[in-house]
């Protein structure tokens, strides 16, 4: 009994799920609690239904990871045992190599990029769309659309808009503003900001569906209290909704950093294995392709691939501690606090 | 049970033997092979996807099927740019193909060196040797043995357009680099795109200094770099500062940085043939690639072909050419007999004449050569012939690695974003990498 | 929670009355009008530029078909090419989705409601999982698939997203599962069910809400996934198409509209998907999100 009662008290509620039964102990111990006869069906169990995804996710998630540490020490083609140990050559090469240097910026700039460009305009469109007006289930699928499309489709579409000739300068050309025609893909000074605005296309419905969705959870009565107590629209917005949008707002934020971190399919299908570097587009995950397998150096390669791990998992840590802490218990960091 | 679950053990099942059912049929065409009674299939992989080349291979490979009923040929073209990256990977991952094209240089002993090649040097048969000059057999020799079978010459030079150089009032053809100059200023000044290159792929940019560095070292230095793969010797700056000189006068198309070589209209091929632009630096299969382009697809009527101009204080032997021996390989897994068939039908007098015909390039075999009789085409056999040395393409010569690094830091140069110093650094650097 | 917003909800900005509501209306319609052609613009490029010849695309390249042509259209589905990739596409998506959702129940149900020493560091294993996305893992992934014997092979494709779509799967259904009160459980018990019993007679019917988001966020992600068949297909009739736009744009790239073609009709299965599907997935990210 008093082992159950403990156990109960010990459980983190984990930000979510709504215990009807209530965490503060009832009095009936529940049968379930584990009596030495039952143990063995019960470790059987957790085997037999976590088993297949644990080795599924161990075998080609954990695993690699561990691969790629290896690998990562040696100089390798890729076919064959590797054999050249060279330590922590590759890792010094990769933080020596001006290139790497180049995609951590243009990395850094896509973060910063989407958070700032599409964070804001999210937020005002989702404030009003979140109003009754006719169509706003039509309207919500429409602006999420981009986001269901592959990478590689928007990437082939937007491409052949932004030709030299292509579909916007004509655009631009034709409602007389002919002087911002521009070569928006391989102009170094402009591409990066091309890519930006690509990204943001695709990405922007996500994050107004997201901060709807929070707004839709913020009760009712805090605005009419608000307006009985006299406050503007505005000012409404920035004391009451914000606020409470909060925790939308950092999960999406967390989401976009790592999604920026990642980027790769757009760039590539864009500006291809060899331009990426010289418009100023490339990322991390086009330098790890293209200095590792494509050029045949796979040891090189997942040295690449251990440290945008480390980078990721880094800012990961980072932001899961001290952004959403207050947020939400037990993702990434201890459960025991609460 | 519920009906819920046997739904789910249902469809979890289905599932399952899809899975089985993908796996089957899509792993099991991989590599070919001898199925026991006799009849063998081979995989071909080569980078003709469009036009006469696309249906020269077709022709040529029903045409050695019905001479050898036991044996099928499947054929995928792979469009260029993306050739050797698949290559290598079907390589390294057991699924290579019997037979593929081969380039030679650095990435043919990358091959070797891994045990994916199949020695052919005693399955030569007696009309390839004959033909094909020894020359060209050098090209894919290593440690003493042959790698591939020879199919065509290419050559690099400039392709021009007569019409357009008429045009702009240039008489005959630059030998010089200084005369080269005059004549895109004078193309300029009629407000004809002088040049076109395709930096989108990168390794047009890169022919460039390819050439520079032609004339600038001497042919020792350029084996030796290929051994040692460093590019200390100061004639590799020097070619960087005269490509950098030669860019300064921006002879380029607009948006070259997003131009493909060869890939539709706007490709620099696509440009020329289209008098977009006068003239562009490619290998001999240029004419073919111009002439599937051009509007009406039939070959370019005004084509004209000069060598690259000399380059005065360098230390390359003047007349010296770049160039590359096309040719196919077999893997070290093909069924060998089939596999050597082929290579050596292949480089048969009738079959190098169509070779000729569908591609517009230099065939390998010299008595097939004496079907070549457009003017271009003499010029370029001639050129080559003359040639005191020919180097295979710097990026095939020094391999995969340090030739994509080659290549790219040639492309940060001409976009402003490299200096010359970044080219040498760039390729010492990826020497390190692999 | 739902009940008390659909309560609540008519009431929404009661306050603006007359003219002042239909302006601040009118003004939200044309923004989000501006905002849907902003969206949709690029869209409706790709399709109706599978309308037009090469000559009018180069003539006029923002102009509209003038005259309508369907010849690229009809070429694309009638060759053999599209409806194999799609085939590939479909058998890929069907498959990851099935283990996804299968595997990811299952831990999800042990996570959630079993406690065991570790059931905390598992669940943190999948989370760090999300830091290591195939982007990241495709170099020493495609190295494992190789050993494996498995490229050139839609399993090489379909066993490792179904792995890496686990971490998603996990954090979106474990506060779910959690999420079902005790007393079902105690209940069942009472009953005589086993644990087991439960799961297959209670949970899973329950979890259906969250099991659909999880399933279509799988779909999606196979459906759209470039990077690991590009490594692990080379066999052309393998081709996903993702791989199958890629490999036709730079094939016929003589031919834009064909191309436009090609690709717009390959967003359509996506985007059916997701009309079928739209509440589900935005009604399932905002469980997540609340959640």
């Amino acid at each position: 009994m008093t082992t159950s009662v403990a156990l109960r008290s010990n459980e983190a509620p984990a930000g979510t799920g709504r215990r009807t039964g209530g965490a503060d102990g009832s009095p009936s111990a529940p049968a379930r609690r584990a009596r030495k006869g039952t143990d063995v069906r019960t470790r059987v169990e957790i085997a037999v239904l976590a088993g297949p995804a644990v080795i599924m996710f161990v075998g080609f998630v954990i695993l690699p990871v561990a691969l790629a540490a290896y690998y990562g020490f040696y100089k390798w083609q890729g076919y064959g045992a590797p054999v050249d140990f060279v330590g922590l050559q590759n890792y010094t090469v990769i933080f020596t190599d001006p290139d790497f240097r180049a995609v951590l910026w243009h990395n850094l700039f896509i973060v910063i990029g989407s958070l700032v460009v599409q964070g804001p305009i999210a937020i005002v469109l989702a404030l009003l769309l979140n109003q009754r007006i006719r169509g706003r289930g039509l309207i919500r699928v429409l602006i999420f659309l981009p986001y269901v499309i592959s990478e590689v489709i928007v990437g082939t579409g937007w491409s052949l808009m932004l030709q030299s000739s292509g579909a916007l300068n004509d655009l631009l050309q034709s409602i007389g503003l002919g002087g911002l025609r521009n070569d928006w893909l391989s102009n170094p000074d402009i591409a990066l900001w091309t890519l930006l605005g690509i990204i943001s296309w695709k990405y922007i419905g996500f994050a107004v569906i997201l901060f709807l969705a929070g707004l839709q959870s913020i009760p009712e009565e805090l605005f009419e209290a608000a307006q009985l107590d006299g406050a503007s629209y505005w000012q409404i917005q920035r004391r009451i909704t914000l606020p409470l949008l909060g925790p939308t707002l950092r999960i999406w934020a967390f989401l976009s950093i790592i999604g920026s971190l990642q980027l790769f399919d757009l760039v590539y299908i864009i500006w291809g294995q060899y331009i990426a570097s010289t418009a100023g587009t490339s990322t991390m995950a086009t330098y790890m392709v293209g200095n590792g397998r494509l050029s045949g150096n796979y040891g090189y390669g997942n040295a690449v691939a251990v440290v945008i791990f480390l980078i990721s998992l880094v800012v990961a840590l980072v932001y899961q501690r001290f952004v959403l802490r207050r947020d939400t218990a037990g993702a990434l960091t201890e459960k025991s606090d609460r | 049970m519920t009906r819920k679950i046997r739904a789910t053990a249902a469809i979890a099942l289905i599932g399952a033997t899809a899975l089985v059912a993908a796996g089957c049929s899509a792993g099991s065409d991989a590599a070919g092979g001898d199925s026991g009674d006799g009849k063998v299939s081979m995989t071909f992989w080569n980078n003709s996807t469009t036009g006469p080349g696309k249906a020269f291979w077709q022709d040529t490979v029903k045409a050695f099927e019905a001479k050898n009923p036991n044996v099928t040929i499947k054929i995928q073209a792979i469009q260029n740019e993306d050739l050797d990256g698949k290559l290598q990977t079907a390589l390294n991952s057991n699924s290579a193909p019997d037979v593929f094209s081969q380039r030679g240089g650095g990435k043919m002993a990358a091959m070797v060196n891994a045990g994916q090649l199949m020695d052919i040097s005693d399955s030569i048969g007696s009309g390839a040797k004959s033909g094909i000059s020894d020359g060209s057999f050098k090209a894919f020799e290593l440690n003493g043995k042959t790698w591939a079978m020879p199919t065509n010459v290419d050559p690099e030079g400039i392709w021009y357009s007569q019409d357009l150089f008429e045009e702009a009032g240039i008489e005959g053809t630059p030998t010089t680099m200084d005369e080269l100059n005059a004549d895109i200023q004078k193309l300029k000044d009629k407000g004809i795109q002088p040049v076109a290159v395709g930096a989108k792929d990168a390794w047009p940019a890169a022919h460039w200094y390819y050439n520079f560095a032609l004339r600038a070292c001497s042919s020792n230095v350029l084996n030796k770099t290929a051994q040692d793969l460093k590019f200390d010797n100061k004639c590799w700056k020097q070619a960087g500062e005269d490509t950098k000189a030669f860019f300064d006068t921006k002879p380029f198309n607009d948006g070259f940085l997003t131009t493909s070589a060869q890939q539709g209209a706007g490709s620099s091929a696509g440009l020329v043939a289209n008098h977009k632009a006068a003239m562009e630096l490619m290998g001999a299969w240029d004419p073919g690639v111009i002439s599937s382009l051009t509007p009406d697809g039939k070959p370019l009527q005004d084509l004209g072909f000069f060598p690259f101009p000399e380059v005065s204080g360098g230390k390359g032997a003047p007349g010296s050419m770049m160039g590359a021996v096309g040719g196919l390989s077999c893997s070290a897994k093909a069924p060998k007999k089939a596999c050597t068939d082929f290579l050596n039908f292949v480089t048969t007098k009738s079959v190098q004449e169509n070779y000729y015909k569908a591609f517009n390039s230099i065939p390998a075999n010299k008595d097939a050569q004496s079907v070549v009789t457009e003017p271009y085409l003499t010029t370029v056999l001639k050129a080559y012939n003359d040639a005191p040395f020919v180097s295979n393409y710097l990026d095939t010569l020094y391999g995969q690695n340090v030739g994509n690094a080659l290549n790219t830091s040639v492309v940060n140069l001409l976009a402003g974003k490299g200096s010359v110093s970044d080219i040498v650094s760039t390729v010492n650097q990826a020497a390190a990498k692999g | 929670m739902t009940a008390t917003a659909s309560i609540v909800a008519p009431k929404r900005r009661q306050r603006d009355t007359g003219p002042v509501r239909r302006e601040r209306n009118l003004g939200t319609y044309f923004i989000a009008l501006l905002f849907i052609a902003v969206c949709i613009g690029p869209v409706a490029y790709i399709v109706l530029g599978g309308f037009r010849t090469n000559s009018q695309i180069t003539a006029s390249p923002a102009g509209l078909p003038n005259p309508w042509q369907i010849g690229n259209y009809v070429t694309v589905l009638t060759s053999g090419v599209f409806w194999q990739q799609l085939g590939n596409s479909v058998i890929a998506g069907v498959t990851t989705t099935l283990g996804v959702v299968v595997l990811g129940l299952m831990v999800s149900f042990v996570l959630a409601r079993y406690r065991f020493r570790g059931s905390g560091a598992l669940y943190s294993l999948f989370a760090a999982g999300l830091m290591f996305p195939i982007t990241v893992a495709i170099t020493p992934l495609y190295i494992l698939v190789k050993d494996l014997g498995l490229t050139n092979n839609l399993a090489g494709v379909i066993l490792p997203q179904i792995a890496f779509a686990l971490p998603t799967t996990v954090i979106i259904l474990v506060p779910f599962l959690r999420a079902i009160p005790d007393e079902l459980e105690e209940a069942a018990a009472i009953d005589g069910a086993s644990k087991l019993g439960f799961f297959f007679r209670m949970v899973v019917p329950l979890s259906l809400p969250g099991v659909v988001t999880v399933g279509i966020l799988a779909f999606i992600g196979s459906w759209n996934s470039y990077l690991l068949p590009l490594f692990i297909l080379n066999d052309a009739s393998t081709y996903t198409l993702p791989l199958g736009v890629q490999a036709f744009a730079s094939q016929y790239s003589v031919d834009t509209a064909r191309v436009l073609a090609f690709t717009s009709l390959s967003m359509i299965p996506a985007l059916v998907f997701f009309a079928i599907f739209q509440k589900r997935i935005v009604g399932g990210l905002t469980g997540a999100v609340k959640g």
